[in-house]
């Protein structure tokens, strides 16, 4: 039986940042007993996350702004696992270019459920549940 | 990078991921003599869609130069994120070396 628990980051947005997040967010999904697949499908679901924020958050946004990305990950008592990744930048809506625009298409692809919400910054809200995601993999 | 015959190897580990956009863009490029290019991701732990671009930048190229590539991949997680990404048809990929060289061999690298 896993305990729910809670998981809060904020670092700059920078490339460097993006790893160390990821371990963080892995070493919490251990403590939770989260077998490796499901650890290594969380975590490239936020590292995309993460990454786009790295990428193109604050190409658009005033240098006087702080730059940096948030993540919080919960886990509550009836099994569903939430991973935020949050910034203050402006997120570009585009049809993705050829080659390019995977992120987004591998966050579908892994979440049960993807909120993004663009009212003050960006708040990507991946949402992991179910016992064939939690329990099988 | 090893290139003691027609075949190029170029090997990539650990985690390929926005952290290292560079290296892994000046990781993957081919000299004028190679015929073909063996892409050993054997040791990589994990990748992201950026190094996922890179590497379908690296094999649109080659193949639009007639220059066969073959990615060797072992870990879970880099197979995962190929096909969430709808690219597994991008790439010729294979389990192990071997295999991988007989698929170049096979397209006219030798």
């Amino acid at each position: 039986m896993k305990r729910a628990s809670e998981l809060r980051l904020h670092c700059p947005a920078q490339p460097q940042y993006v790893a160390p997040i990821r371990h963080a967010l892995t070493a919490f999904l251990e403590a939770l007993q989260f077998d490796r697949g499901v650890r290594d499908d969380v975590t490239t679901a936020a590292g995309e996350a993460l990454a786009n924020v790295v990428e193109h958050a604050y190409a658009r946004s005033p240098s006087k702004i702080a730059r940096d990305v948030q993540l919080f990950a919960r886990y509550d008592r009836d099994g569903r696992l939430w991973v935020d990744v949050l910034d203050r930048g402006s997120f570009i809506r585009r049809e993705p270019l050829p080659g390019r625009g995977f992120g987004l298409r591998i966050i579908r692809a892994i979440t049960h459920q993807l909120n993004i919400d663009t009212t003050r910054g960006t708040c990507v809200s991946m949402t992991f549940e179910g016992q064939a995601f939690l329990e099988k993999r | 990078m090893n290139q003691s015959d027609s075949i190029k190897t170029i090997r990539l580990s650990g985690e390929l991921e926005i952290g290292r956009k560079d290296e892994i863009r000046d990781a993957l490029r081919r000299s004028p003599g190679d015929r073909a290019v063996l892409v050993d991701l054997s040791d990589v732990t994990y990748a992201d869609s950026v190094a996922l671009t890179e590497l379908l930048r690296f094999c649109v190229a080659s193949s639009h130069d007639a220059i066969p590539v073959a990615l060797v991949v072992r870990t879970p997680q880099f197979a995962r994120v190929v096909e969430y990404a709808g690219l597994a048809g991008a790439f010729k990929i294979f389990g192990d070396r071997d295999t991988a060289r007989v698929y170049l061999e096979h397209s006219g690298a030798e």
